[in-house]
């Protein structure tokens, strides 16, 4: 089972910052969510901050894990966490990243598809993680089917707009779209690091645009509240 | 044509129709100045109480609510809440439980 992908030499490090900044983003994202479910009990709110706490711990876990590799820290690692050897602590590494981020963006594609069952939830969450795992190219099967999804969620964000005609959907809409033309490259990115870099710099402009959305929304609450 | 009104609107005409009258109000009032029916009313209460939003207190023949300091945040925050839920699309009407 194929786990790696081609990172350009010149990418080292500056990949690894990027998905801690993306960890951070989503975190702060998931944070509020918490806060106002706390306030307002919405449950959709709870949800959210859900899936974007699992997708930011996935994203920290990634980049924990190409950390290691690049400072060569992974011999007492595989020590802490009793791992065998590097192929060992890879398995541990991409499996958890794997699972975290489709948990989070899975919770995602249920909510736009505005189905409330648990058990179906956990069904085809496991069948998915099956698919995933059980193939011959983990990390294909991994962001081709996170980009399936991510195009369900872009066709939810889109009907949003079009209902609203904001710019705060726009933004939401934009955001999401470059995350599925991310996570796309990523799946070329297997035989070809220039898709990497662009992986990651398509995340980012999605990230920063959440971000600024979110900005944006708490500081018109403050104007409001002055 | 009025917009159907979704579960966080409604919690807030209930809660802001409550605040209005100093803290202190009989259901009849708030039913006249919310606009929901008196079923859907009484379903809303019961869960606000639960989740402090609001307080019951029972006066004999009558009961009156008062806004607890969760509902005034709640309040507070209202544009926030709508602002975010409504830029996720996350604004669907859910109901409660």
């Amino acid at each position: 089972m194929a786990n790696f992908m081609i990172i350009p030499t010149w990418f080292l490090g500056y990949n690894i910052i990027l998905e801690a900044v993306f960890a951070l983003i989503t975190l702060i994202v998931s944070r509020y969510a918490f806060k106002l479910y706390k306030l307002s009990e919405q449950r959709q709110l709870m949800l959210f901050g859900m899936a974007f706490l699992s997708i930011s711990i996935s994203y920290f876990i990634q980049s924990l894990l190409n950390f290691a590799i690049l400072f060569n820290l992974t011999e007492d690692i595989c020590h802490m966490v009793k791992a065998n050897n590097l192929n060992s602590l890879n398995f541990i590494g991409v499996y958890t990243y794997v699972i975290f981020f489709t948990f989070g963006l899975m919770l995602l594609f249920f909510m736009t598809l505005r189905i409330k069952d648990a058990k179906i939830f956990s069904l085809i969450f496991l069948i998915v993680l099956s698919a995933i795992f059980l193939s011959a190219n983990i990390l294909f099967m991994f962001y081709l089917v996170s980009s399936i999804m991510l195009l369900s969620v872009c066709l939810h964000y889109l009907k949003n707009y079009l209902d609203k005609k904001q710019t705060k959907t726009l933004l939401v809409l934009i955001a999401f779209v470059f995350l599925l033309f991310g996570r796309v490259h990523f799946i070329f990115a297997l035989n070809h690091g220039t898709y990497y870099v662009l992986g990651h710099v398509l995340e980012l402009g999605a990230y920063g645009l959440i971000l600024i959305n979110l900005l944006r929304v708490l500081s018109k609450n403050e104007q409001k509240t002055r | 044509m009025n917009k159907k009104r979704d579960r966080l609107q409604i919690i807030h005409d209930i809660l802001k129709a409550i605040a209005s009258r100093n803290g202190r109000i009989k259901p009849t009032h708030i039913l006249y100045k919310s606009n929901i029916s008196h079923q859907m009313l009484e379903d809303y209460l019961k869960e606000m109480i639960v989740k402090g939003f609001i307080e019951e207190h029972d006066l004999g023949p009558s009961k009156t609510y008062s806004v607890m300091p969760k509902g005034f945040e709640y309040l507070n925050k209202y544009k926030l809440i709508i602002e975010f839920t409504e830029s996720f699309g996350l604004n669907e009407d859910e109901g409660f439980g």
